[in-house]
C-alpha cells in the first residue's frame, strides 16, 4: 500500500495543478484575515468580525474541497486502465485493497495538506476572538475532511466504472454536486409533513454538508428554508456520512478486480439488418432507435455540428429527448409544488427556484459540453485532422459552439412549462418571467462563451474541464457568496456590484425571489454578461485561428 | 520565350515530379530538425521514408501537408506550393497521422460520412464514395462498428479509407503497418500496392524496414534532419553493397584457423583486418569490397589449400543493413 501511496502523492505534488491549488489556498485564507484584521487599534469584543471571517474561510475551505478532491479522485483509475499501468499493478503482488487504499489516502493526503495550509490562517481568526477553538474551528475540519474522504470515495467508484477520463469527471462532478445540494430537495417539498416520505427526505438532507457548515458558522444564510434544524447538525451528519464513506469504499471494492478490463467491444448490432419482428418491437418501444442507421449529413448542416452531437454519449436524439423530459417533469412538478398549496413558498419562491435548477443546469451541462470542444480534438488526434479537410475555422467555430448552444436550449427549453403555468396562475407575473428568462439566456451566452474560451487553451480534457468548472463556479458562486453574507460584514452597494457579475442574481431579482427583491440588477448585469460572452467569443475566435495555422 | 501550347503545357505539368521538396529546413530555436532536404517523387511512386525517432521525417510530413511552416526552402505537391497553397494542397493530399483520431460513440460509416462532409462531397455522391473506400480498404464488414472498438488492425484501414474519400492524388502515410500482426501486415501491404496501382503516389514512412523493401520504388533515409540516401531501392543497395560479407562454412572446426590464413592471404592488406573466426559454427566471416572475380579467385585458394568447406556464400543484405551502413556513418541515430 505504501508504494501505491508514495507513488501517487508524489505524481500529485509534482502536478502544477496541485502547486496552483496550494498557493490559491493559502493566498486566500491569509487574504481573508489580512481584509478582517483590525487597523485602528480598536478591538471587536462581540466577535462579531470573527465569526465573519470564520464564515467566509469555513465555506472557502469546504468549496476547495469539494473542486479539489474530486478532480484528482475522478481521473485515477481510469486514467491507469487506459494507459495500463493498473494492468501492472493488478499483477503485482500487491492486493487490489491496497491499491485502492493507497490512492485513496494519497488524495486525502494532498486534502489534508491544503487544509493544513489554511492553519496559519485559522489561528489568526482564533486571535480575533469570539471563536471557539473546538465546538467551531476544530469541527469545521473534521467535517472539511469527511466530505473529502466522501469526494474521493465518490471519485474513486466513478472512476473504476466509467470508460473515459473526461466521463469520469463529469459523473463525478455531477455526484458530487446531487450529494451537496440535491439531497436538500427532497427536504424542501417534505417539510413539517408526518409519514417515511418524510424520514427519507430528512435522512437525505443529513448527507449534504451545508447544514452542519452553516451550525459551525452560525451563518443563516438567506433563501435557504429547511436548512435549519431542531438539533445540532452535526452528529447526523457524521453518522450519515460516515455511512456513507463505507458504502461508497465497499462498492468500489466489490468489483475492484481484474473484472475492471472486461469491457466487451460492441458488435455494431444494427436495427435495419434486423428481422421484421424486432424492427417492428423496436419502432413500438422507441421514439428514435438508437441502433438504427443513421442519414448521411445533409448538405445543408455543418458536419462539425453534427459531429459534436454524434460523438457524445447523450448528444444522440434519443438522450436528448431523455434529459428534456426529465427536466420537463422537475419543471411541472415544482410548479405543482406551488399550486397544490401544501407548501407556502409563493409563486415568486417557485420561480427563484426554476431559475436555480436552470442556471444550475447550465453550469452542470455546459463545463462537460464545452471545456473539451477543442481540447478533446487536440488529445485524441482529431484536430490535426480537422486541420487537413477544407472546412474552415469559422464553420469549425460555429458548428462546435452551435453544437453546445443547442443542447443546453433544448434542456432549458423543458423547463418553460413551469414558467407558463406560473404566469397562468399569475398573469402579473409575465413582465417578470421575461427578465428572467433573458437573464438566463445570457447566462447560457455567458457560461458557454468563457467555457470555450478556457476550453481551448488546454490540450487535456481533463485539465480543461476540471478549470472550466473552477472558472465557472467561480463566476457564479463568489457573488452569491458575498450576498450570502449581505450586511455583514458586506454593504448593500458592494453586494449590488457583486451581483451585477452573475446574469443568475439579475435572473432571481427579476422574478423578485425573496432576498433579492432589494437590488437593482438589470441591465447592468445584463452589460456585464454581454461584455464577458463577447470578450469570450472573441477569445474563442481567436484561438480556432491560432490552431488552424501552420506551426 | 513563346508561351507554351496547352497540350505543352500539359505535357510538361504531368512530366513534371508529383513531389518536389528543394532545401527544406525548419529550426525550432537552436535545434534544427530539417536541415536542406531535397527530394522529388514521380506519379504513381511509393516512397519509403526511413529514420531513426527524432530524424525530422513528422516534420517533413507536417511541412508537406501544410499543417507546419518551413524555416526556409519549399515543398510542392502536383505544382501547389505547401505553405501559400494550404487550401488546394488539402484536396491534393490524403494525410494518416500515426495516431488515429477517432472519435467515440461513431460507427465507422457515420465516421466516413463526417470527413466526407468536411472535404465537401454532396451528399448522394459522399454516400456511394463512403462504400467505394470501404471496398477498396477490405473495411465495408466493418461499416457499423463503433470506431472505439475497432482493434488497431481494422483501425488502420479506415485511416487509409478516410485518406481516400476526397481522391487525393499524393497519400502520406506515417507508420501505416505499426503494431499490425503479420497477416494484418500482409494486407495492408496488398493494399498500398493497390492504392499505387491506381495511380496514387503514396510517401509511407515504417520502421519495419523489410515492409516497405517489399513495396517501395524510391527509399529516402533521413537522420538528423539531414538525407543521407535517396533513390531507387536497387541503388541503395549497390552503394551498400561497396562492401559485402562472405561467410565460409567448413565441415570441421579445427580448420578454421588454417582457412582464415588462407583468406587473410587472399585479401587486400586493409581488409585483412575484418576475418573474423568463430570456431563455435565452424565459420569464417570476413568483409571485403571485392567483385565477384576476386571471390572466385579466393574459393580457389580455399579449395586448392584442400580444407573441407561446406558452403562459401555471400551474407544477403536488405534494406535494415543499408539503414544501419547509414545511421552508423551519420554517427548514429538522433
Amino acid at each position: 500500500m505504501t508504494t501505491v501511496l508514495g507513488r501517487e502523492l508524489l505524481a500529485i505534488l509534482r502536478s502544477p495543478r496541485a502547486a496552483a491549488g496550494l498557493v490559491a489556498v493559502a493566498l486566500a485564507c491569509v487574504a481573508v484575515v489580512l481584509v478582517r484584521w483590525p487597523a485602528d487599534g480598536v478591538a471587536d469584543l462581540s466577535g462579531t468580525t470573527s465569526r465573519g471571517v470564520l464564515a467566509l474561510f469555513a465555506w472557502g475551505l469546504l468549496a476547495c474541497v469539494l473542486l479539489l478532491a474530486p478532480a484528482f479522485a475522478a481521473p485515477s483509475i481510469v486514467r491507469e486502465r487506459l494507459r495500463g499501468t493498473l494492468m501492472l499493478l493488478f499483477n503485482s503482488p500487491i492486493h487490489p485493497w491496497a491499491i485502492y487504499a493507497g490512492k485513496f489516502l494519497a488524495i486525502l493526503a494532498f486534502v489534508a495538506i491544503v487544509l493544513a495550509a489554511s492553519l496559519p490562517a485559522a489561528a489568526g481568526c482564533l486571535a480575533l476572538g469570539g471563536v471557539d477553538p473546538w465546538r467551531q474551528v476544530a469541527m469545521l475540519y473534521a467535517v472539511l475532511f469527511l466530505v473529502a474522504a466522501q469526494c474521493v470515495a465518490i471519485g474513486l467508484l466513478v472512476s473504476s466504472r466509467t470508460g473515459g477520463t473526461d466521463a469520469a469527471i463529469r459523473v463525478t462532478f455531477a455526484a458530487v454536486f446531487a450529494l451537496v445540494f440535491v439531497t436538500l430537495g427532497p427536504r424542501f417539498l417534505t417539510q413539517g409533513q408526518p409519514g417515511p416520505a418524510a424520514l427519507v427526505a430528512d435522512w437525505l438532507r443529513r448527507l449534504s454538508p451545508l447544514p452542519p457548515v452553516l451550525e459551525i458558522t452560525g451563518t443563516t444564510a438567506g433563501g435557504a428554508p429547511g436548512l435549519a434544524e431542531r438539533g445540532s447538525a452535526l452528529p447526523p451528519f457524521f453518522a450519515a456520512g460516515g455511512l456513507l464513506l463505507a458504502g461508497l469504499v465497499a462498492a468500489t471494492l466489490a468489483r475492484f478486480d481484474h473484472r475492471i478490463f472486461d469491457r466487451a467491444r460492441d458488435a455494431g448490432k444494427i436495427t435495419d439488418d434486423q428481422s421484421l419482428a424486432v424492427r417492428s418491437a423496436r419502432r413500438l418501444f422507441y421514439l428514435v432507435d438508437p441502433q438504427r442507421r443513421s442519414a448521411g449529413i445533409p448538405s445543408w448542416l455543418n458536419p462539425v455540428l453534427v459531429k459534436e452531437f454524434r460523438t457524445r454519449k447523450f448528444g444522440r436524439l434519443h438522450w436528448l429527448l431523455r434529459l428534456a423530459a426529465g427536466c420537463a417533469v422537475v419543471s411541472l412538478l415544482l410548479t405543482l409544488a406551488a399550486t397544490s398549496g401544501t407548501v407556502a413558498w409563493g409563486v415568486e419562491t417557485i420561480g427563484g427556484l426554476l431559475v436555480l435548477l436552470q442556471v444550475a443546469l447550465v453550469v452542470v451541462i455546459t463545463p462537460s459540453l464545452a471545456s473539451g470542444l477543442v481540447a478533446a480534438e487536440r488529445e485524441w488526434g482529431g484536430w490535426n485532422l480537422l486541420r487537413m479537410t477544407t472546412l474552415s475555422g469559422v464553420r469549425i467555430a460555429l458548428g462546435k459552439l452551435g453544437s453546445v448552444l443547442w443542447t443546453v436550449l433544448l434542456v432549458l427549453a423543458a423547463t418553460l412549462p413551469g414558467y407558463l403555468m406560473m404566469i397562468t396562475i399569475k398573469p402579473t407575473m409575465a413582465s417578470q418571467v421575461t427578465l428572467a428568462l433573458v437573464s438566463v439566456l445570457l447566462a447560457v451566452a455567458m457560461s458557454i462563451a468563457v467555457s470555450a474560451a478556457v476550453g481551448s487553451f488546454f490540450s487535456s480534457t481533463t485539465a480543461a474541464t476540471v478549470t472550466v468548472s473552477l472558472v465557472l463556479l467561480v463566476i457564479y458562486l463568489v457573488p452569491m457568496g458575498i450576498w450570502a453574507f449581505r450586511d455583514d460584514p458586506f454593504g448593500h452597494a458592494f453586494v449590488e456590484t457583486a451581483l451585477k457579475a452573475t446574469p443568475l442574481a439579475a435572473a432571481l431579482a427579476a422574478i423578485r425571489m425573496p432576498g433579492f427583491t432589494g437590488y437593482d440588477l438589470t441591465p447592468g448585469a445584463w452589460w456585464v454578461a454581454g461584455t464577458v460572452t463577447l470578450a469570450g467569443l472573441a477569445v474563442f475566435a481567436l484561438r480556432i485561428r491560432r490552431l488552424l495555422q501552420p506551426e | 520565350m513563346p508561351a507554351p501550347s496547352p497540350a505543352q503545357a500539359t505535357a510538361t505539368r504531368s512530366d513534371r515530379p508529383v513531389v518536389e521538396i528543394r532545401d527544406l529546413t525548419k529550426r525550432f530555436g537552436g535545434f534544427t530538425a530539417l536541415d536542406g532536404l531535397s527530394l522529388s517523387l514521380d506519379r504513381g511512386q511509393i516512397l519509403g521514408f526511413i529514420g531513426p525517432n527524432g530524424a525530422g521525417k513528422t516534420t517533413t510530413i507536417k511541412i508537406l501537408v501544410g499543417i507546419m511552416r518551413p524555416t526556409s526552402g519549399s515543398a510542392r505537391i502536383a505544382g501547389a506550393d505547401c505553405v501559400t497553397e494550404a487550401r488546394r494542397i488539402k484536396r491534393l493530399v490524403g494525410y494518416m497521422p500515426d495516431t488515429f483520431g477517432g472519435y467515440d460513440a461513431m460507427r465507422v460509416r457515420e465516421y466516413l460520412d463526417f470527413f466526407g462532409a468536411a472535404f465537401g462531397i454532396p451528399a448522394r455522391a459522399r454516400r456511394q464514395r463512403v462504400d467505394e473506400v470501404l471496398e477498396t480498404t477490405g473495411a465495408t464488414p466493418l461499416k457499423d462498428r463503433f470506431v472505439e472498438s475497432l482493434s488497431h488492425g481494422m483501425r488502420q484501414r479506415i485511416g487509409v479509407a478516410r485518406t481516400l474519400l476526397h481522391d487525393p492524388e499524393v497519400l502520406i502515410l506515417d507508420e501505416p503497418a505499426n503494431g499490425l500482426d503479420p497477416q494484418a501486415r500482409i494486407e495492408m501491404r496488398e493494399l498500398l500496392l493497390r492504392l499505387a496501382g491506381m495511380g496514387k503516389t503514396l510517401i509511407v514512412t515504417s520502421h519495419i524496414l523489410p515492409e516497405l523493401a517489399r513495396i517501395c520504388d524510391v527509399v529516402a533515409m533521413i537522420t538528423q534532419g539531414k538525407l543521407r540516401a535517396f533513390g531507387g531501392l536497387d541503388r541503395i543497395m549497390r552503394e551498400i553493397r561497396q562492401s559485402r560479407t562472405v561467410e565460409v562454412q567448413l565441415c570441421d572446426a579445427g580448420h578454421v584457423e588454417a582457412a582464415a590464413g588462407v583468406i587473410r592471404d587472399g585479401l587486400p592488406e586493409g581488409e585483412r583486418g575484418a576475418v573474423g573466426v568463430h570456431p563455435a559454427e565452424a565459420m569464417v566471416r570476413f568483409d571485403t569490397a571485392g567483385d565477384d572475380g576476386d571471390l572466385a579467385r579466393l574459393l580457389g585458394a580455399l579449395v586448392a589449400a584442400r580444407l573441407p568447406i561446406a558452403q562459401f556464400r555471400e551474407v544477403p543484405k536488405d534494406l535494415e543493413d543499408a539503414f544501419l551502413s547509414v545511421t552508423a556513418a551519420s554517427g548514429g541515430a538522433a
